[in-house]
């Protein structure tokens, strides 16, 4: 390929790509290393380490936002809309975040019956749940719940945290039109949302399509992170 | 962790030091003791062709050589594992490839990075059980016994519904491998009413496509595509259907879309290849043949055909320099294979032949006829009708009519081939010739299958047999001699009791017929009268 034909967006994805992989030799390591500083002792540096873990995982389930989303625009992500066991997503996101989430102490309750499936993209829909309970870890006092369920023929999937819950700002408007809300203040760019509300999107059973809904209530009072996939 | 997995032999394979180290240090954190590494696909299948290991991790991408699924390919072709084999294909990023299923030997589970100990061992945890339950189905494959592995499809969905659709998938597979086309309509009907499921819906136009509804297939296909533009199994069956139907272009333009998506197999290239070759686009078919050639570039289940066809292109192209150059790299790469020779030779020849070089050309022949000579009746149809027209093109008209006799006999039945070789007659303005032929030989055939039916009949069950033999020893590739000879060797059994050698000669030539042509229609009548339950033993 000549130098001139290869467009900026394509350059970012490879980068993101070639950043990704540097970035999951660097938590691996980070892992032994936090679990070396545990049993030798050193809680201090083992709970610095926990958030600098929980930085690196964030980064890293947004590069992966990023590049599904750069792909799902050109149409070459390899969507695959299967059936799947929902509780072994579950299982497999919640133990892809259980260090991070017990440096700071949050119990993570699963409720989803084992033969619970349905169909989905798994990867996307992990990486739905992924960046839902990053955001739950950020504004919980110590509690999340992912629970799943199907009723009137959709995939139900809540992730409910015992936080403050949504300002009433947010809740105003779309979870979609949230995703609109970029503030560098709060860290929010509304890229979580954007990917989040695409993916169900692209989630349809005959005329149905899947839906993105944030709310607040759920079994403990605070923010509700809910995808709805027909 | 299970005692099963912390007893388990692992290899790793990953091209990256430090994914390797990482990977190693994970497993051995599993507490599995028995973990060796490999850096790259040669590595690997040394080490797998040393040991027999539970567990593979492999990298999909391996830098410059095979990559994983090669090496998968590899190492399932050699026998370097076995069913209960776990075969985990790590990836950074999902492709095409892990979603659209055309290939024909599948790992276990895609892992995408980055992975950690917790999901590596729970997904580990989760294959073992999901290897045992399958086991039987997989043996039963293996042993080439359709008829059990569907049984115990069957037996499993009534035992555990929690995941149906992993089993109806299989059972749908083999439905269609043993040519059971309504029942496999039934189970795909019966998923699509509830949810357009694009390998249901896939599995619906093969039906359609094997029943000969070209047009239902073509729409079912295309319907796949538009739902799921990724299912490239459905762009390879619609670019059959399309060439079915005589719409060649359009096929070279699925295949075109398809290759677009999926660059990497050797099958859709070669395919493209000769659809574009037969549309006279040789730029196309040029670049087709020359990334088939590259992508088995370090397998050893290279594909001759693919070379073959490059040096016609290039000859086609005016370039029979480059032709001769592929040709001679031809030869040397399939060196052991005479058939290739001849092929080679055949070409050649005919290269020769079009650059006015008459010498050369009928040297080349020569060596052709020689080497034909060396092993009767075992030549392929391409390789045939390759060294047909090569002789025809240097007037040999007898012996290429002998060679074309031998092959159609061989295949009275396949009209398909008979349309080729009467456009090779055509093409060299014989066509009353090659008509005349094709009807001949195929009368032969006919004559002698009636003979052995009639003594078959009379009771006279041996002297019928060793006719029928006699027969397939000089037709080695026709399905209605094996599959008389089948069908007279159970009612032997039938009158006289039944006998091992005659039981296991039937199940090869069984076997046989699957092999050349699935959807033989007796091939099922007969494993149904062998297997009457409709399935035997539980595998």
């Amino acid at each position: 390929m000549a130098q001139d034909d290869i467009s900026f967006t394509d350059l970012i994805a490879s980068s993101i790509h070639d950043m990704k992989n540097s970035l999951n030799v660097q938590i691996s390591e980070l892992e032994k290393i936090s679990d070396q500083c545990k049993k030798v002792g050193d809680l201090q540096a083992y709970e610095d380490l926990g958030g600098v873990i929980y930085q690196a995982n964030r980064m890293n389930s947004n590069l992966i936002q990023l590049l599904s989303l750069y792909k799902l625009d050109k149409a070459i992500y390899p969507v695959d809309i299967a059936e799947c066991s929902i509780a072994e997503v579950i299982e497999d996101v919640l133990l892809q975040n259980k260090s991070v989430m017990d440096f700071k102490s949050i119990t993570v309750t699963m409720d989803c019956s084992a033969d619970c499936t349905w169909y989905i993209d798994r990867d996307l829909v992990a990486g739905v749940l992924l960046n839902a309970l990053n955001n739950a870890y950020q504004y919980t006092q110590d509690k999340i719940r992912v629970a799943a369920q199907i009723q009137d023929g959709c995939l139900e999937l809540r992730i409910e945290d015992n936080g403050q819950g949504y300002p009433s700002s947010m809740l105003r408007d779309e979870a979609t039109a949230a995703a609109k809300g970029v503030s560098f203040l709060t860290g929010s760019t509304g890229l979580g949302f954007y990917f989040s509300s695409q993916v169900a999107h692209m989630h349809k059973n005959g005329e149905r399509r899947g839906v993105l809904i944030i709310e607040n209530g759920g079994a403990y009072g605070g923010g509700c992170f809910v995808v709805r996939l027909p | 962790m299970s005692a099963s997995l912390a007893q388990a032999r692992i290899l790793v394979v990953d091209d990256f030091q430090g994914m390797r180290t990482i990977l190693r240090d994970i497993v051995r954190a599993m507490g599995v003791t028995r973990v060796d590494t490999a850096a790259n696909g040669k590595e690997a299948l040394q080490m797998l062709r040393g040991s027999r290991y539970d567990v593979v991790i492999c990298d999909f991408n391996l830098g410059p050589g095979l990559n994983g699924q090669q090496v998968l390919d590899e190492a399932r072709l050699h026998d370097y594992i076995g069913v209960s084999t776990i075969w985990v294909m790590v990836t950074a990023e999902k492709t095409a490839e892990m979603v659209m299923g055309a290939a024909e030997v599948k790992p276990d589970e895609y892992l995408l990075k980055p992975i950690n100990q917790s999901i590596l061992e729970s997904r580990l945890e989760r294959l073992i059980v999901k290897k045992q339950a399958l086991r039987g189905i997989e043996e039963a494959i293996r042993a080439k016994d359709y008829a059990a592995a569907i049984h115990r499809c069957d037996q499993l969905l009534q035992a555990d519904a929690a995941r149906p659709q992993e089993f109806l998938r299989i059972k749908s597979d083999l439905q269609l491998k043993v040519g059971d086309y309504d029942g496999a309509k039934a189970l795909f009907e019966s998923i699509l009413a509830v949810r357009s499921v694009p390998w249901a819906r896939t599995g619906l136009g093969k039906v359609y496509f094997h029943k000969g509804d070209l047009e239902a297939a073509r729409n079912t296909f295309q319907q796949v595509l538009d739902e799921n533009r990724m299912f490239i199994e459905a762009s390879d069956w619609l670019a059959r259907t399309y060439d079915a139907l005589g719409e060649r272009v359009r096929a070279q333009q699925v295949l075109l879309e398809a290759v677009k998506l999926s660059p990497n197999s050797a099958s859709r290239q070669k395919v493209l290849g000769e659809t574009a070759h037969k549309n006279g686009d040789l730029g196309v078919a040029q670049a087709a043949f020359e990334k088939t050639i590259k992508i088995s570039e370090f397998s050893s289940n290279k594909n001759p055909a693919a070379y073959v066809a490059l040096a016609k292109v290039l000859s086609d192209s005016d370039a029979p320099e480059e032709a001769l150059k592929v040709l001679s790299r031809t030869k040397g790469v399939f060196k052991d294979s005479t058939e290739v020779a001849i092929q080679a030779a055949a070409v050649e020849s005919a290269v020769y032949q079009k650059t006015g070089q008459q010498d050369l050309s009928d040297a080349a022949m020569a060596q052709a006829e020689q080497l034909l000579a060396s092993q009767p009746g075992k030549l392929s149809q391409d390789a045939a009708l390759e060294v047909a027209q090569a002789m025809l093109a240097l007037g040999r008209k007898d012996q290429a009519s002998g060679l074309m006799r031998d092959l159609v006999k061989n295949h009275h039945e396949d009209t398909q081939l008979s349309n080729k070789v009467q456009a090779l007659f055509e093409q060299a303005q014989m066509g009353a010739e090659g008509r005349s032929l094709i009807a001949e030989s195929r009368e032969e055939v006919i004559r002698i299958n009636n003979q052995g039916v009639t003594l078959a009949k009379q009771g006279n069950f041996a002297e019928g047999a060793r006719l029928l033999r006699t027969a397939l020893q000089n037709l080695p590739g026709s399905e209605v001699v094996m599959m008389n000879l089948c069908g007279l060797l159970i009612g032997q059994m039938r009158a006289q009791g039944k006998s091992d050698a005659l039981m296991s000669e039937v199940m090869e030539l069984l076997e046989r017929v699957r092999e050349l042509n699935p959807m033989n229609e007796k091939y099922r009548q007969y494993m149904n009268a062998l297997h009457p339950s409709g399935g035997r033993g539980n595998g």
